[in-house]
């Protein structure tokens, strides 16, 4: 039973991990990612360019966040900056970049899967049962940047003015709050999550172009489950839908599992079309 | 000046380099419509054209550039040796995008504009049941599918030069339960054709040995979390883990089947696609202890084999596309040197019907892991087949062949 939750908390952690990042840029600036889970590729994928390199492991998972990071604001100085007034263009614009970017990687890595090591691999047992200590890490990690995240947005001044810039951009630089470097900082932020994210979780899968795809589908699904507006909305349906994803394997056949994700979140959209904590604001 | 200019070629030498790297890597090959691979010399009665149909882009391309690479290096050999019967071999290549949609456009250019004689190539099943038909039955053309695959492909005027399931199974389960002693099976699969119907007839010879199968079970191709299928594996019991999960599903379910102590605590992991290509998609620690079984291994002690691997990287230096048994690059060879074989008996008559008639009974003398002889009336060939164990040295994964068997049976059609 420890295990099966403890299975089931790791996977959540990646989940909500992934989401973070999503989910930050989502509700604070409007802009739903299609370039996210590249992102998340980038993250990984510079790990294993500093492992190549010789500068090992634990240097290009600190190396993500702060290269992907850049690249976000780049690209948010460069392109999304332009989309802001239509979030529908922005989804195909963002899809665009997230295309170039895995194609990109593709060739990169010649369509091969990479292995990557943990920095710290094997396991440690409690009282018989054993525990993977990456997976610990993953999970101590989310916590760790899931609390920073809130502090930063929610307790310190330049989140106030984020906040602020979110609820009412006009007023925000009436009162002199530099709404574009606001965004620009944020979704950088959010970028940063992503590489950080990717970076954590590819020891545990394998290093391929496609790795983002695989949760961009649920990433999607947690946030329109959580709700959109909110810090916290997309972080509870990350949890929700990990939870379900690697609970239900136990309970049904595992090719049932992976549709029924989608069809009792879709049911559950259906009931609460604003998320479970959605802002009403409209 | 000189200086400036030596570096400015060097330069150029290296974006070209760079550039056949990315063509290679696939990001230049699928704009063109199609490759074509000149003899360098004619023949009176003109070229034997031979297609190539093969992903050189998209999630499979490793496997397809492998396989366009074993083509060009088999056709110049035997170019280089004077063609056949005197005629050379000139090579079209039409890249089939790891997708059966795309795929069927680009194949038909084959046959209808460049007119070949014979197409091979497609790897997975979806693609070879979406060409197969554009080739043999519109086309009216010899089709040869290289690949290792699930069976029960029994379409006139098509052949198959990769192992079969009673090819993979029926040396290497009779080994691991009399030999290596296991006896309770779990089957985590990914869920599509070629598990399900290799599981079926695997099932057949666990039985048959005395094994059995705790459970069988499928999985959407990247399912991510696997610890309710570990969970099962424990409590099952199972000591032989018969594994036909594909990437990208593969990783995170091995990394959890170690982490669960499963090898540590005797049990035995088997997995039938895995070649040289593989030995790099897990951590060392997770591959020691895997067996595997294909028709050749770069390990088996032959010294055609050898000879032809040397050959091959001189021929591509550096490449990561390897000549393996699980890309179908072998399937390939074998593929190119039967076709070859039967278009001697004909004479040179490159009819589909006189070729195929010769076809069904060619036998080849040499080839990767040594010689294979179709089974008259069957569209499959005989071939040796090997069983090999991953060891590791200096934390390097290598295979170690523990088991041979020659002249196996594909018991198909």
């Amino acid at each position: 039973m420890v295990t099966v939750i403890f299975d089931i908390a790791s996977f959540t952690s990646v989940m909500v991990l992934i989401v973070l990042g999503l989910g930050v840029i989502a509700s604070m600036m409007g802009i739903f990612n299609f370039a996210h889970g590249e992102f998340v590729l980038l993250g990984a994928y510079t790990v294993y360019l500093s492992a190549t390199a010789g500068l090992g492991l634990w240097f290009g998972i600190l190396a993500a966040p702060i290269a992907v990071g850049l690249l976000g604001l780049i690209m948010e100085r460069i392109i999304i900056r332009r989309f802001y007034a239509s979030p529908i263009i922005a989804m195909l614009g963002t899809y665009a970049i997230g295309l170039v970017i895995r194609e990109t990687v593709r060739g990169l890595l010649g369509g091969h899967y990479e292995s990557i090591p943990e920095p710290v691999s094997g396991v440690f047992s409690i009282g018989g049962i054993s525990f993977s200590i990456w997976r610990t890490i993953i999970i101590v990690a989310t916590l760790v940047v899931l609390t920073g995240s809130w502090w930063m947005l929610a307790r310190t001044s330049i989140g106030l003015r984020i906040r602020g810039a979110l609820e009412n951009p006009m007023l925000a630089r009436a009162c002199g709050v530099s709404t574009t470097r606001l965004y620009g900082f944020t979704f950088a932020f959010g970028s940063a999550l992503a590489g950080l994210a990717g970076a954590l979780i590819v020891p545990l899968y394998q290093l391929s172009a496609d790795i983002g795809i695989r949760f961009l589908v649920q990433a999607f699904l947690s946030v329109m489950l959580g709700g959109v507006g909110t810090f916290q909305g997309p972080v509870v349906g990350a949890g929700t839908v990990g939870v379900m994803a690697s609970g239900l394997p136990w309970l049904v056949p595992p090719v049932l599992a992976d549709p029924l994700v989608f069809v009792i979140a879709l049911v559950i959209v259906k009931m609460r079309p604003q998320g479970f904590l959605g802002a009403t604001r409209s | 000046m000189n200086g400036t200019k030596d570096a400015l070629k060097t330069l150029r030498r290296g974006f070209l380099s760079g550039a056949g790297a990315l063509t290679a890597a696939g990001w230049i090959g699928g704009a063109a419509s199609g490759w074509l691979l000149r003899p360098g010399w004619a023949h009176a009665a003109g070229p034997i054209k031979m297609g190539i149909a093969t992903d050189i882009t998209g999630a499979i391309a490793p496997s397809g550039n492998a396989d366009w690479q074993v083509a060009q290096f088999t056709v110049e050999q035997i170019n280089k040796e004077g063609g056949i019967l005197g005629r050379p071999i000139e090579l079209y290549l039409e890249d089939t995008a790891s997708d059966p949609k795309i795929a069927v456009g680009n194949v038909r250019r084959l046959i209808q504009e460049r007119r070949v004689d014979v197409v091979l190539g497609g790897i997975t099943s979806a693609m070879r049941q979406a060409i197969k038909d554009p080739i043999v039955n519109r086309g009216r053309t010899l089709y040869i599918y290289p690949q290792l695959y699930e069976g029960q492909e029994c379409t006139k005027n098509l052949f198959c030069t990769g192992p079969t399931p009673a090819q993979q199974c029926d040396k290497l389960i009779p080994y691991l339960i009399k030999t290596v002693g296991k006896k309770r099976f779990a089957m985590p699969s990914a869920n599509y054709v070629w598990p399900q119907l290799l599981n079926k007839y695997a099932r057949k010879v666990i039985e048959a040995n005395g094994g059995e199968v705790v459970f069988e079970e499928y999985y959407p191709l990247d399912q991510p979390e696997y610890s309710a299928t570990i969970s099962k594996i424990k409590d099952g019991k199972v000591d032989c883990v018969f594994n036909t999960v594909i990437p990208p599903g593969l990783q995170p379910f091995m990394k959890q089947l170690f982490e669960s102590g499963f090898q540590k605590n005797g049990g035995v992991l088997t997995c039938v696609y895995f070649d040289e290509n593989t030995l790099n998609y897990l951590p060392a620690p997770e591959m020691e202890g895997l067996y595997s079984c294909l028709d050749y291994f770069q390990a088996v002690d032959d010294p055609f084999g050898k000879k032809l691997q040397e050959a091959y990287s001189k021929r591509f230096p550096g490449t990561k596309y390897l000549f393996t048994a699980g890309a179908a690059a072998t399937g390939m060879y074998r593929g190119i040197k039967f076709y070859e074989v039967a278009v001697k008996e004909t004479k040179g008559d490159l009819h589909r019907d006189a070729v195929a008639a010769a076809m069904d009974h060619a036998v080849i003398e040499n080839g990767p892991g040594g010689g294979a002889a179709m089974v008259p009336g069957h569209m499959h060939c005989r071939m040796n087949m090997y069983t090999a164990l991953c060891r590791i040295n200096n934390e390097k994964p290598y295979y170690e062949v523990v088991d041979k068997a020659d002249m196996v049976d594909p018991r198909e059609c």
